[in-house]
């Protein structure tokens, strides 16, 4: 991939209470995806939501396209703000609003004033489709009437409709069963390879990040740990790096072996619930 | 574990951090209304959504606001007629009962309400969004929550909270002048004639003045407090049941400082 650098976090520091993040550097190519994986508190999030001014850093700098987030006009912040959409870890969408409404806001005021209506229900209707929902059975449901993956699904076509040039995903798989997780991350590959949008996706789950990225880095203590595509991740020596392969490796056993164990007990009663909370 | 400072010293201490917490509340709210003031001066606000406002706390409030003032013309009404029975001439009730109705009852069991039933939501509403990072997907939108949560609920405050404050001295005058006849014999001609008797015009302004400041009181704190809310759902009930003490204090505050600056 040709070094075409569209964001760059350069030293970047903040401290809460204790130090969060102590001196990142690091940047991400245009049309790449990146996946930075960490334990919790590690600062990932934190990280994230300093490529659009959420949080500011202490100390250090963050460009897109080679323009400061900090030191921009307002008029030149917003302006970064509009190619830049986030996914929020429980999506975030607006309770009092509808799905089409949450979706909308997706959208700038600008666009939204010159599509009439006919046109805006269409844009929305394909932001819903190419995340796999139904416009017309969850168009005019509020958020709360969702369930967990399809709330996860709306704020990705919140995030798509207005096609930006950068999504975050701040743990999009977290709180979902397998087989949501899966398809949500089969839907961020989809997004990336269809709009070559450039991707930074926060999250836990190593086997899909090492799937859909074409880099993973690896925090640590708020310092970057390991940089690299996801081949010399697998087979980095960095015992910190094996550890959390291998952390993964050993909880795909345990739900193998779950699974093992409930298709034979599959009759006595309860044994679904207890696998479930297990899980 | 004992402490190294002395009794009188840890009272200094937290003194000095509540100052402080004061402070940083009073420069956090001036910014605010000072962004209030840039949004609506820019055009940002949708009328809209400030209709949306004012008809919920307008028309939600409605009921309760009557239920008051309904209360307070009745107890008035009753108390003074105790109080006159027997040397001070009966129509005089009149007076007393539309005076402690405009001057005082009305704009302040209005805003006893409100901020129940406006200001706490306000809070619990906005804090919710905050700590579910719904605030963050706004700023991440292009949109900005002053414009979008702050300002529509302010302005439709300013412009209700007057109107709701007119209807309470009005049911409140009238039921204590129904409550002094079924009770004390006491005819609507005697009453209004004692009303009359003492009445101002400029009390009226008085008290729809006070109702314009309570109406900027109680959603503007009511929304620093929603939107610097964290700490998940027990934040959200800390800065609720903060936000209600500040708005209960803050109108007293003003309450007591109205009758020097203008009754004077």
């Amino acid at each position: 991939m040709a070094e075409d650098v569209m964001i760059a976090y350069e030293d970047v520091h903040k401290r809460f209470d204790t130090p969060v993040l102590s001196g990142v550097s690091l940047t991400v190519v245009r049309g790449e995806t990146i996946s930075i994986l960490g334990t919790s508190g590690t600062g990932k999030s934190v990280l994230l939501k300093t490529t659009i001014g959420l949080i500011t850093p202490d100390r250090g700098d963050v460009k897109i396209d080679g323009e400061s987030v900090y030191h921009s006009s307002r008029t030149g912040i917003r302006d970064l703000r509009r190619t830049v959409r986030y996914v929020f870890q429980y999506a975030a969408l607006f309770d009092s609003l509808n799905i089409y409404d949450n979706v909308a806001m997706g959208l700038d005021p600008e666009t939204i004033k010159s599509l009439d209506k006919k046109l805006m229900l269409e844009r929305i209707a394909t932001s819903l489709e190419n995340v796999n929902l139904d416009p017309a059975k969850v168009l005019s449901k509020l958020p709360a009437e969702l369930s967990g993956g399809m709330r996860k699904r709306v704020g990705l076509a919140r995030a798509i409709v207005g096609e930006p040039r950068i999504i975050l995903y701040d743990e999009p798989v977290t709180g979902l069963d397998p087989v949501n997780a899966a398809t949500v991350n089969r839907l961020i590959m989809s997004i990336a390879e269809r709009t070559k949008v450039t991707s930074i996706v926060v999250t836990h789950d190593i086997e899909g990040a090492l799937e859909m990225s074409h880099r993973v880095a690896l925090l640590d203590n708020g310092k970057l740990r390991f940089v690299g595509g996801p081949e010399e991740f697998r087979k980095s020596d960095d015992p910190l790096v094996m550890a959390f392969a291998d952390r993964q490796a050993a909880a795909r056993a345990a739900l193998k072996l779950i699974e093992h164990e409930t298709s034979d007990d599959d009759n006595e009663p309860g044994s679904a619930h207890a696998v479930s909370i297990g899980v | 574990m004992t402490s190294i400072f002395s009794l009188p010293e840890r009272l200094l201490a937290g003194f000095g951090r509540g100052c402080m917490g004061f402070a940083r509340h009073v420069g956090q709210i001036s910014l605010l209304t000072v962004r209030i003031v840039m949004a609506i001066l820019q055009g940002g606000v949708s009328i809209k959504m400030i209709f949306a406002q004012a008809y919920e706390q307008g028309i939600g409030s409605l009921p309760l606001v009557l239920v008051t003032a309904v209360l307070s013309g009745i107890v008035t009404s009753q108390q003074g007629g105790y109080q006159f029975s027997s040397s001070v001439p009966l129509y005089v009730l009149g007076s007393v009962v539309a005076s402690s109705v405009v001057l005082e009852l009305g704009p302040v069991m209005t805003a006893f309400v409100l901020i129940g039933r406006v200001g706490a939501r306000i809070t619990a509403e906005i804090g919710t969004m905050a700590v579910s990072e719904q605030v963050d997907a706004l700023v991440s939108l292009g949109r900005d929550p002053v414009s979008f949560l702050a300002a529509p609920r302010v302005i439709a405050s300013m412009v209700v909270t007057p109107i709701l404050v007119g209807v309470a001295n009005a049911v409140g005058v009238l039921t204590g002048l129904l409550s002094a006849q079924a009770t004390m014999g006491l005819g609507p001609e005697g009453f209004l004639y004692g009303a009359r008797l003492y009445w101002h015009s400029w009390d009226l302004f008085y008290s729809l003045t006070k109702a314009f400041v309570f109406g900027f009181i109680i959603p503007i704190i009511s929304v620093h407090m929603g939107l610097i809310t964290h700490g998940g759902a027990e934040g959200v009930g800390r800065n609720t049941t903060t936000s209600v003490v500040f708005m209960i204090i803050s109108v007293l505050v003003v309450d007591a400082t109205f009758p020097p600056l203008f009754l004077n």
